[in-house]
C-alpha cells in the first residue's frame, strides 16, 4: 500500500497496516526531520522491522541527502530476518515504481559465518577463523608474494583486488546467504566484499558490536558519515552490551599464556635483529617522529585496534621508553609479572584505576602514559615482526587491552579481584575483572557522531530510564499500545496459592514447602487447562533445579506428566536446542509440552513461541539479578552516585524488563493469543513498570488473584478464544486498509485544523483583548490630556483675570 | 615450564638447597639476597647464615651473603625483581618530568636514554654495566640539585593525589551511609504510619486516618526535593563532610559527573547588540527647550503623534557637535576615497562628540 506522511510518500509492502505501525512511522519521521534521538517501544509481533525499514527507505529515497541507514540488531538470525524483509520491501518498491532503484543493502557478520576458504571455514572457533584469515590476507603477506616468495594466500581475497574497488558487488539487497552464494560463484570473499562495500551502501545491517565495541568499531565503522541514521533494534539490553564492550577479565591462565607470548615476541625480535635489522630500525624511526598510520594502509588486517573510544585516544608520539622493541617487551613482562603477583592475594580486592596505577607505579616503576600506549605499540610491533600465527598472541593482546583501558579511564571503571569462584570454594581460581560501570561511556561516541539514533524494542519500559542511563536526550519518547479487535492475551498476577498463602520467590521463603507446593499446584492447574505449549520461567538456574527436585519429591511432576511432556533448559546451548526441538515437535503433535527455562537464559530472548508453541507463559518469581555479585554491587553504587538511580529502582527495572521479555515470547502477532501469568506477591507493586501494551490489557479483576481464581479466568478466556474469529473482524479496528488509513489521516488533518483553528481563535481573542486594553488606555490618556486642556483654559482664565486686575 | 595443573607455578616452587617443595610443605617461605638473586627457603637461609656471612650455596655462585640482606620477593620471577630493584635506583636519579622539557620529543628522547641505560644495567655485559653505572653516578653528581627538587615535587604530588583519593573514598562512604540511613528512615516511617492507620481503624476514629498518610506523603516529597537539590548542587552536599584542606575538599566531588545544565533564561532581545547610544562625554539635561518649538508643546496635532521634545533636543545637540571632530586636512592625508568618506565622517563625528568633554552644556 502507498500513502503519504506529510509530504513523504511511503510504500508499505503489505496491503494493510496496523494503526500502531502508522503512529510509529509518524513519530519516526518527526525524529528524522528534527535530527535527534528517540526511544520507541512497540509491542512485539506488530511488524516493527518492516515499519522501520519502509519508512526509512522512503525517507532516504525521497530526500536528496540520501542518508545512510545503519541498522543494528542482536543476533545473526535477526540480521538475516531484517535483510529478507528489506529485500521484500525493495522488490515491492520496484514493482510499484516500475524501475529498480539505485540501492544497495548489505549485512555484515563475523568471518566465521562468511568464510569460503576451504580449510579455514572448517574451523570451529571464531577466533581461530579470524586469526587464520588474517594470516592469509594481511598486507605483508601480499607484499611477500609480490616479491616472489612462496607464501600461502586466500584466493577469494586476492580476487577482490581485480575488481573495481567501489563496485565489488552489483546493486540490490544481499542477504548473508545470497552474499555467500554470490561469493562462491564469482570466487570472491564475501566478508571483505561486505566490509569494503560499506561506504557504498544505502543500508547496512549488522550487530551492535560493530558500532559499540571500540575494538571493532575502530576498524569497521569509522568511515561512516555523520548524517547516518542509526537504529538499535531489540535494544532493551543495550546498556549491558555497552558495558561488556569495555570490560575485560584476566585469569591466571591467560597471564601464563601472555608470558609465553611475550617470550615468543622476544625471541622473534632477537631473530629479526640478526636478519633484518633495518625493519626494526625503520619502525623505531617512525615511532620517534610520531608518524603512525601513514603506511598502515588498509586497516582491515590490523592485529588489534585500540580498545579505547576514539575521543579518548591520545594522539601523540609513543613515549620514549617503549619505543625500542626490546624495551617494550621488557615493559610488558614487568607488567604481567606484577599482575601475577596481584593474583596471589587471597582476599577480594576492589579498587579504582587511579589507586591501581599508584600501586603499580610504586612497585614496578611503570608510568601511566606508556601504559596507555600499550595496545597501539603492540599492534605496531606485531606488524613489524610480520607475525602470522596471531592466535598465540591473543592473551598478550588481552593484557595490552587491559593496560590501555586502565590507564585511560579514571571514572566509571573498577578493578575487582576475586580469588575464589564462589564463597564456599576452597581452591583459588583468581579472576581480575576490569569492569565498566557506566553504560554511557561506550555509547557516547555514537550519540556524538550520528545525529539520529533510534532505540527501539518490544519491551523498553520505563522509557525514561534509558536516556538517564545512557546519558542522552530524546526528541520523541513513545510507547505504543496494541490495538486489538478482541482481547487476545490475558495478563494476570497471581499472589496467593489456592490455600490463600502468599507466594513469592523472595530469598527468605523460596524454599518453604508451602510456597513450593503452591507453585507446583499453579503449574499443574495450568498444565491441565492450557492447550498445546506452555513456557515457565524461573529467576535462576539454581532455583529452578532446587524447585524441580522438590516437586519431584512432592509428586507434583507426576501430576504434570499426565497432561504434558516436561522439558528443561540447561546452560548448555546444544542441549537446550535439542530440548526446544523436542518441545516444538510435542506442541505440533499430541497434548503439548511444558518448557521450564530461566528468565535470563537463551530461551527468554530471541526465541519465539508463536501460536501453538506457547499458549501460556508462567513467570515464577520476579527475575532479579544475583545481587551478591560484586560487579553488580559496584554498578549499583555507581548508578546511585552518578545518575541518582537508586539501587532498588534499578534492580526492579532490570527485573521487570526481563519479565516483560518473557511475557512477550508468547504473543507474536495479532491473530495469536495467550495467557500471561506473573506468579509472585511482589509483582503487584511493580505492575506499572511493565510496557504500556501489557499494562493496558490488565484488568483490575485480574490482579492479586489466587490460583483457583486465575485458573477460572484463564478457562473463560480460552473458551472465548476458541470462538471462530475471522480476519474480517479485525479490519478497521486493529488492521487498516487504505480507506481506514485515509479516514485516519483525514481525521488527523481535521484535528490539526481544529487545533490550528482553536489556536487561531485563541490568538484572535488575545488580539481583541489587547485592542480593548489599548483602547482603554488611549481613552484614559485622552481624558488626561483633556484635563490638561482644562487646566490651560483655567490658566487662560486666570491670566485674563490677572490682566483685568492688573 | 610449569605443569598443567598449576599454571603459575605457585605450588611447584622448590628450595634448591634442601629440595623441599611447596606441595609438601605449604607454609614454606622463599627468600633471596639482592646480592645474587638466588632464592632458597627461609629455613635454609637461617641455617646457613645465622652464624655470620657465608658463601651462596648455589653452584657456581661465589658471592658472600649475610643473613640481614635476605628478603622475600614481591614478584614470582626473580629476574623481574632484580630489574625492579635497579629501576628503583635509576628512578631515584632520573626523576625529570615532562614539564622540565621544552618539547615532547625531547622528553621522549630523555625517556629513551634512561631506558637504554637501565637496560644496560639489567641485561648488559659486565663491561657495559660498569660503563652504565659510571654514567649513572656522573649524572647524579652533576644534577644533584635538580634531583632533590624533583624528588620533593614528586613527593608533594604523591601526597596530594593520595589525599585526594582518600577524601574521595571518604565522601563516597559518607554518601553511602547517608543513602542507607535515608532508606531505613523511610522504611520505618512507612511501617509506623501503617501501624498508626491500623490503630486508628481499630479505635474507630476514621476521620483521623487520612491525616498520617498525607503527612508521610509530605515528608517523602520533602526528601525528594532535598535529593533533587543535592543532585543539582553537589558542591554544597559535599563541603560539609571533608576533613582535609579546602582544596582537597573541592576536589573530592570529582566523582560526580557533570550533568547538562538547564539553559539560562536569556534577556530581552537587543537589536543593537549592546551598543550604547547615550552621549558619553556631554550630559543631556531634561527640560532643554527652544523658543521655536515651545508653541508645539501645546499643539494637539504634534502631541497626539507621540512627538518627543527631548529627542529633538538630543538630536539637535548631536548634530551641533558632530562636525567639530572632522579635520579635512587629516582626511586628505589619509587619502580616504569618497566611498569611505561617509563612514569616516560619521565616525569622526562620533569621536567629536566624545572629544567634546570640555564643552559642558550647562
Amino acid at each position: 500500500m502507498e500513502f503519504n506522511i506529510d509530504d513523504l510518500p511511503v510504500l508499505f509492502p503489505y496491503p494493510r497496516i496496523y494503526p500502531e505501525q502508522y503512529a510509529y512511522m509518524v513519530d519516526l519521521k518527526k525524529t528524522l526531520d528534527a535530527g535527534g534521538n528517540c526511544v520507541l517501544e512497540m509491542p512485539s509481533g506488530t511488524g516493527k522491522t518492516v515499519t522501520l525499514l519502509s519508512l526509512i527507505v522512503a525517507y532516504q529515497q525521497y530526500y536528496p541527502e540520501h542518508r545512510k541507514l545503519i541498522y543494528c540488531s542482536r543476533t545473526m538470525s535477526e540480521i538475516e530476518k531484517a535483510l529478507v524483509e528489506l529485500r521484500a520491501l525493495m522488490k515491492f518498491r520496484a514493482e510499484r515504481l516500475g524501475h529498480e532503484e539505485e540501492f544497495r543493502g548489505l549485512g555484515l557478520t563475523s568471518r566465521k559465518n562468511l568464510c569460503l576458504h576451504p580449510s579455514v571455514k572448517r574451523e570451529k572457533s571464531g577466533a581461530i577463523v579470524d586469526a587464520r584469515c588474517r594470516s592469509l590476507t594481511a598486507g605483508f603477506v601480499k607484499e611477500k608474494r609480490e616479491k616472489g616468495e612462496n607464501v600461502e594466500t586466500c584466493v577469494y581475497h586476492d580476487n577482490l583486488d581485480l575488481l573495481e574497488p567501489h563496485n565489488l558487488i552489483p546493486n540490490g539487497i544481499w542477504t548473508l546467504d545470497g552474499l555467500m552464494r554470490y561469493g562462491e560463484e564469482k570466487k570472491q570473499c564475501p566478508y571483505f566484499t561486505a566490509r569494503r562495500m560499506m561506504q557504498h551502501c544505502n543500508v547496512i545491517i549488522y550487530s551492535y558490536h560493530y558500532l559499540l565495541d571500540p575494538k571493532i568499531a575502530e576498524r569497521v565503522s569509522k568511515d561512516l558519515s555523520k548524517d547516518c541514521i542509526v537504529v538499535f533494534d531489540e535494544a532493551h539490553n543495550i546498556d549491558n552490551v555497552c558495558i561488556e564492550s569495555l570490560s575485560t577479565d584476566i585469569t591466571q591462565d591467560s597471564l601464563m599464556r601472555a608470558t609465553r607470548g611475550a617470550q615468543n615476541l622476544e625471541a622473534k625480535i632477537s631473530e629479526m635483529k640478526d636478519s633484518d635489522q633495518e625493519k626494526l630500525q625503520s619502525e623505531y624511526e617512525k615511532l620517534v617522529e610520531g608518524l603512525k598510520g601513514l603506511d598502515e594502509g588498509r586497516q582491515e588486517d590490523a592485529f588489534m585496534a585500540n580498545p579505547t573510544l576514539p575521543d579518548d585516544l591520545l594522539k601523540e608520539a609513543v613515549p620514549g621508553n617503549i619505543r625500542r622493541a626490546e624495551h617494550f617487551v621488557a615493559f610488558l613482562r614487568r607488567f604481567i609479572e606484577y599482575l601475577k603477583t596481584r593474583m596471589k592475594v587471597r582476599q577480594v580486592i576492589s579498587e579504582t584505576p587511579p589507586s591501581f596505577l599508584a600501586h603499580l607505579k610504586e612497585y614496578t616503576f611503570i608510568e601511566k602514559k606508556p601504559l596507555r600506549f600499550c595496545a597501539e605499540r603492540l599492534t605496531s610491533l606485531v606488524r613489524t615482526l610480520e607475525l602470522t600465527n596471531i592466535e598465540d598472541y591473543r592473551p598478550l593482546q588481552e593484557v595490552a587491552t587491559f593496560a590501555t583501558l586502565v590507564a585511560t579511564y579514571e571514572k566509571g571503571f573498577l578493578l575487582i579481584l576475586e580469588p575464589y569462584e564462589s564463597d564456599t570454594a576452597k581452591t583459588p581460581n583468581p579472576v581480575l575483572h576490569f569492569t565498566c560501570l557506566d553504560a554511557a561511556i561506550a555509547i557516547k561516541p555514537v550519540f556524538d557522531r550520528f545525529s539520529s539514533v533510534i532505540i527501539t524494542s518490544g519491551t523498553i519500559s520505563p522509557l525514561e530510564m534509558y536516556p538517564k542511563m545512557l546519558n542522552f536526550e530524546t526528541v520523541v519518547q513513545e510507547s505504543y499500545a496494541m490495538t486489538l479487535a478482541r482481547r487476545s492475551f490475558l495478563p494476570m498476577i497471581v499472589t496467593r496459592g489456592s490455600d490463600q498463602a502468599s507466594i513469592s520467590t523472595s530469598f527468605q521463603v523460596r524454599n518453604e514447602p508451602s510456597v513450593v507446593r503452591n507453585y507446583g499446584n499453579l503449574l499443574t492447574e495450568f498444565a491441565r487447562i492450557t492447550p498445546d505449549g506452555m513456557v515457565v520461567f524461573f529467576p535462576s538456574y539454581l532455583y529452578m533445579e532446587s524447585i524441580i527436585s522438590m516437586w519431584q519429591g512432592m509428586g507434583i511432576l507426576d501430576e504434570v506428566w499426565k497432561h504434558k511432556l516436561i522439558l528443561v533448559e540447561t546452560p548448555d546451548a546444544q542441549e537446550t536446542s535439542l530440548a526446544l526441538e523436542t518441545y516444538r515437535t510435542a506442541c505440533c503433535n499430541g497434548r503439548g509440552a511444558i518448557l521450564l527455562c530461566v528468565a535470563r537464559g537463551k530461551v527468554s530472548e530471541g526465541i519465539d513461541f508463536d501460536h501453538q508453541y506457547g499458549r501460556t507463559v508462567l513467570c515464577i518469581g520476579v527475575p532479579f539479578q544475583y545481587t551478591e555479585s560484586r560487579i553488580l554491587k559496584a554498578r549499583l553504587e555507581f548508578l546511585r552516585e552518578t545518575y541518582r538511580i537508586r539501587e532498588n529502582d534499578f534492580l526492579s527495572f532490570d527485573a521487570m524488563r526481563h519479565a516483560a521479555q518473557c511475557l512477550g515470547r508468547v504473543l507474536r502477532g495479532k491473530d495469536d493469543y495467550g495467557v500471561m501469568v506473573l506468579a509472585d506477591r511482589r509483582f503487584m507493586k511493580k505492575r506499572a513498570q511493565l510496557p504500556k501494551w501489557i499494562n493496558q490489557a490488565f484488568l483490575e479483576a485480574n490482579t492479586n488473584l489466587s490460583t483457583d481464581m486465575a485458573v477460572g479466568n484463564a478457562r473463560a478466556f480460552l473458551k472465548q478464544m476458541a470462538q471462530p474469529f475471522s480476519a474480517k473482524d479485525q479490519e478497521g479496528v486493529s488492521i487498516w486498509g487504505m480507506e481506514d488509513l485515509k479516514r485516519h489521516q483525514e481525521k488527523m488533518a481535521e484535528d490539526m485544523i481544529v487545533e490550528l483553528k482553536t489556536a487561531r481563535e485563541e490568538e484572535e481573542r488575545e488580539r481583541k483583548r489587547r485592542e480593548e486594553e489599548e483602547r482603554r488606555r488611549f481613552e484614559e490618556e485622552r481624558d488626561r490630556v483633556s484635563d490638561y486642556e482644562m487646566d490651560e483654559d483655567d490658566e487662560a482664565e486666570m491670566m485674563a483675570l490677572d490682566a483685568r486686575i492688573g | 615450564m610449569a605443569r598443567p595443573l598449576d599454571p603459575l607455578g605457585f605450588e611447584d616452587e622448590m628450595c634448591p638447597v634442601c629440595k623441599s617443595r611447596k606441595y609438601l610443605n605449604p607454609d614454606i617461605v622463599f627468600v633471596f639476597n639482592p646480592e645474587c638473586y638466588h632464592s632458597m627457603c627461609l629455613n635454609c637461609a637461617n641455617r646457613l647464615f645465622n652464624d655470620g656471612p657465608n658463601q651462596c650455596p648455589h653452584a657456581g655462585c661465589n658471592k658472600t651473603l649475610r643473613r640481614k640482606g635476605f628478603r622475600s620477593a614481591f614478584f614470582g620471577d626473580l629476574a623481574v625483581e632484580r630489574e625492579v630493584d635497579i629501576r628503583r635506583r635509576v628512578a631515584a636519579v632520573f626523576n625529570q618530568v615532562e614539564d622540565d622539557f621544552e618539547t615532547l620529543q625531547d622528553y621522549n628522547n630523555y625517556l629513551q636514554m634512561v631506558e637504554d641505560l637501565t637496560f644496560e644495567l639489567v641485561n648488559g655485559t659486565d663491561e657495559r654495566r660498569r660503563q652504565a653505572e659510571a654514567q649513572l653516578q656522573a649524572w647524579e653528581a652533576e644534577h644533584r640539585a635538580d634531583i632533590e627538587r624533583n624528588k620533593k615535587a614528586g613527593r608533594e604530588a604523591d601526597e596530594i593525589s593520595r589525599k585526594r583519593l582518600a577524601a574521595e573514598r571518604d565522601a563516597v562512604r559518607q554518601r553511602r551511609i547517608e543513602a542507607i540511613k535515608e532508606a531505613e528512615a523511610e522504611k520505618r516511617e512507612r511501617v509506623r504510619s501503617r501501624e498508626m492507620e491500623l490503630d486508628n481503624l481499630a479505635k474507630g476514629t476514621t476521620a483521623m486516618t487520612a491525616e498520617p498518610a498525607t503527612k508521610v506523603q509530605l515528608k517523602r516529597r520533602g526528601q525528594v526535593n532535598r535529593v533533587a537539590e543535592t543532585a543539582s548542587n553537589p558542591t554544597i552536599a559535599t563541603t560539609g563532610m571533608g576533613t582535609g584542606a579546602s582544596e582537597v575538599e573541592r576536589l573530592s566531588i570529582r566523582g560526580l559527573k557533570e550533568k547538562p545544565k538547564a539553559p539560562v533564561p536569556q534577556g530581552p532581545y537587543d537589536p543593537f547588540g549592546g551598543m550604547d547610544f547615550a552621549p558619553s562625554r556631554y550630559k543631556l539635561h531634561g527640560g532643554l527647550t527652544h523658543p521655536l518649538i515651545e508653541k508645539y508643546r501645546l499643539d494637539r496635532q504634534h502631541v497626539a503623534g507621540g512627538y518627543s521634545f527631548d529627542d529633538f533636543a538630543a538630536r539637535a545637540l548631536y548634530e551641533a557637535f558632530a562636525g567639530l571632530g572632522v579635520f579635512v586636512e587629516d582626511e586628505k592625508e589619509a587619502g580616504s576615497g569618497i566611498g569611505l568618506s561617509q563612514e569616516t565622517s560619521m565616525a569622526a563625528g562620533m569621536a567629536a562628540v566624545g572629544d567634546a568633554d570640555k564643552m559642558d552644556l550647562d
